[in-house]
């Protein structure tokens, strides 16, 4: 979970490495899901996704694919 | 300590700790706090690790990260006003600023060159880098992120 100058940057780390599965997010859609994900996480009544609600958070990001399927 | 649970005052303790004293406490830590003997606080701490709340550290129920936030030092710092915090990845570091409700900078190296990389990061989440452009790499399906958690 890294990230990289440019999509070119993180094209040629993947040309070195050879991950079996990959996707790209762009500044905008990780920074949103981090929000998401952890603006209520030291509050009292947090408690964990369920993966029914981390999909539909994936997917209100656009992030529908395979790749972020939870069940 | 039974009125609301033992998990939940365990992380009440915790959030009171990382928020107050900017620390991710120790088991005996958190015992201590809540006026509990370590056994009590430990047995909390195994069920909180056991439903992944948090990372523990390598044959211990102690914390690593309760993410977002790391004990560190990791590749990823994170700057909030008064404070330094590190993330276990990308993901984490942005959501530091977040959890805390404050405006953060984040502090990380390209995954290819190692070239810097620094975003600044609001309280509600918007994010602005240096250099202009970057992206957020992930090869962890999101389902298999916790089978190797330390490799995720």
């Amino acid at each position: 979970m890294l990230f990289f100058r440019s999509e070119e940057h993180a094209r040629r780390w993947r040309e070195r490495t050879s991950p079996p599965h990959w996707t790209i997010l762009s500044l905008d859609q990780i920074a949103r899901l981090a929000h998401a994900w952890y603006a209520r996480k030291l509050a009292p009544d947090w408690r964990r996704h369920t993966s029914d609600e981390g999909e539909a958070l994936f997917a209100e990001l656009g992030l529908d694919h395979e790749f972020w399927r939870l069940h | 300590m039974d009125d609301i649970g033992p998990d939940r005052m365990v992380r009440g303790a915790i959030a009171r700790s990382i928020t107050e004293r900017g620390l991710i406490p120790s088991i005996a830590g958190v015992a201590a706090a809540l006026g509990v003997s370590n056994d009590v606080a430990d047995a909390a701490f195994r069920k909180l690790r056991d439903a992944h709340v948090f990372i523990p550290q390598p044959e211990s129920s102690e914390i690593y990260a309760y993410n977002p936030f790391c004990v560190g030092p990791t590749d990823f710092r994170v700057s909030i006003p008064g404070r330094e915090w590190w993330a276990i990845c990308g993901w984490d570091a942005l959501g530091v600023p977040s959890a805390l409700g404050v405006t953060g900078t984040v502090h990380a190296r390209c995954g290819d060159c190692g070239d810097p990389i620094t975003i600044e990061v609001g309280s509600n989440g918007a994010a602005r880098s240096v250099p202009d452009g970057v992206v957020f790499q992930t090869c962890v399906p999101a389902r298999d992120g916790w089978k190797d958690i330390r490799f995720t």
